[in-house]
C-alpha cells in the first residue's frame, strides 16, 4: 500500500512537473531549402525534403540530405554532388541554434514576427556559428519559418570557384 | 596564308567545337529516371534497421540508389511544391521512411501496403531515410 501511494505521488510529481517544462514542438519532413549561385542564376536548386523542428521555447533546427537537392541541369547535381560538395562523404548538414528574441513571437496570435537566429551549420564536415534573420509567421495556428542568407563557399572549405565564391540561400519551411 | 595561321585556326575551331559541345551537354543532359533502373529490392523496415545500425555502412550500401521499398503507408500527404509524399511506418513511432512521388500516384490509403521505387538520399537521426524522385510500382490488394 506504502508503495503504491509512493508511485502515485511519484507519478504527480512528474506529471506536474512535465506541464510546467511543456513545450510546444512544431515540426516537418518535408521544408524547403533553395539555393542559387549569386552570379549565375541558371545553377539553382531545391530541396524539399528538410526536417526542421521549432520549439514555442525558441530551439530550432534544420537537416537536409545534399542528394536532395535538385537542380534544373542534371549535369549541374552531378558536379554539385562529385566534385563541389563531396555528398557521398558529407552527406548531411545540419543547423541547431535558438531564436535569440522568442519572447516576441506570440504563437497563439496570427502575424508576421521578425526573429534573429543563432547557431551552429554544419556543411561539407565544417561547423561554423551563423547568425540568420527571418520571419515566423502564425496563421490559424500554422506557422511558417522563412529566411534568407549568404553562405561563402571558403567558410565550408567548399571549392568551387569556377561556379561562384557565394551562394544565396533562402529557407521556406511550413510546419 | 601561311602555315601557322592555319594551325591556330584549326585548333581554334576544335576549341570553340569542344567547348560548345560541353555547355550543350550541360544544359541538355537529362535527369535520371528511376523507372528504367532495377532497384534494390527491400521493406521499409529493413532500410531503417540498416541505417539505425550502421549509417556509415547504409550510406555505402544504398546512398543514391534505386530502391524498391515495399511496406505500410503511414500517411500521404503533399510537399511545398505540389508533389505527393508518402511516409512508410517503421517499428519506431517516430521513424518513417519519408517517400517522395516526381509522378502522381493517386490516392493511397493509410495502412494499405504499396511497393514505391525511387533513388535513396540518405539518413537524418530521429527523423527519417529519405527517398525521391519515386514512382509507384504496385499496391497490395
Amino acid at each position: 500500500m506504502k508503495m503504491k501511494k509512493i508511485f502515485g505521488l511519484v507519478v504527480v510529481v512528474l506529471l506536474a512537473s512535465s506541464s510546467v517544462n511543456a513545450q510546444k514542438i512544431y515540426g516537418t519532413r518535408n521544408g524547403k531549402i533553395s539555393f542559387t549561385a549569386q552570379k549565375d542564376e541558371d545553377v539553382t536548386a531545391v530541396n524539399n525534403e528538410v526536417v526542421s523542428r521549432l520549439s514555442d521555447k525558441g530551439e530550432i533546427s534544420f537537416s537536409l540530405l545534399l542528394k536532395g537537392f535538385k537542380f534544373a541541369y542534371a549535369e549541374m547535381q552531378t558536379h554539385f554532388n562529385n566534385d563541389y560538395l563531396q555528398s557521398n562523404q558529407f552527406p548531411r548538414a545540419d543547423f541547431k541554434g535558438n531564436i535569440t528574441n522568442i519572447k516576441t513571437v506570440d504563437f497563439t496570435k496570427n502575424g508576421n514576427y521578425k526573429v534573429a537566429v543563432k547557431g551552429n551549420l554544419t556543411l561539407h564536415g565544417v561547423t561554423k556559428p551563423i547568425t540568420v534573420n527571418g520571419i515566423i509567421s502564425v496563421k490559424a495556428g500554422k506557422l511558417t519559418a522563412n529566411a534568407q542568407f549568404i553562405i561563402v563557399m571558403k567558410d565550408f572549405n567548399i571549392d568551387a570557384a569556377t561556379v561562384t565564391n557565394q551562394v544565396n540561400a533562402e529557407i521556406n519551411c511550413v510546419y | 596564308m601561311k602555315k601557322w595561321t592555319k594551325i591556330i585556326l584549326i585548333l581554334a575551331t576544335i576549341a570553340a567545337l569542344i567547348g560548345s559541345i560541353m555547355v550543350y551537354r550541360i544544359f541538355t543532359k537529362p535527369h535520371r529516371d528511376v523507372t528504367s533502373e532495377a532497384g534494390v529490392k527491400m521493406t521499409a523496415q529493413q532500410l531503417f534497421n540498416a541505417f539505425k545500425a550502421d549509417e556509415v555502412a547504409a550510406n555505402a550500401l544504398y546512398l543514391d540508389k534505386a530502391i524498391e521499398l515495399s511496406g505500410e503507408v503511414l500517411d500521404q500527404s503533399t510537399n511545398q511544391d505540389g508533389q505527393s509524399v508518402v511516409n512508410f511506418k517503421t517499428d519506431d513511432p517516430f521513424f518513417v521512411i519519408n517517400c517522395t512521388f516526381k509522378t502522381h500516384p493517386g490516392e493511397l490509403k493509410p495502412s494499405s501496403t504499396i511497393t514505391f521505387k525511387g533513388i535513396c538520399t540518405g539518413y537524418i537521426p530521429d527523423a527519417n531515410v529519405v527517398v525521391n524522385e519515386g514512382v509507384l510500382v504496385g499496391v497490395k490488394p
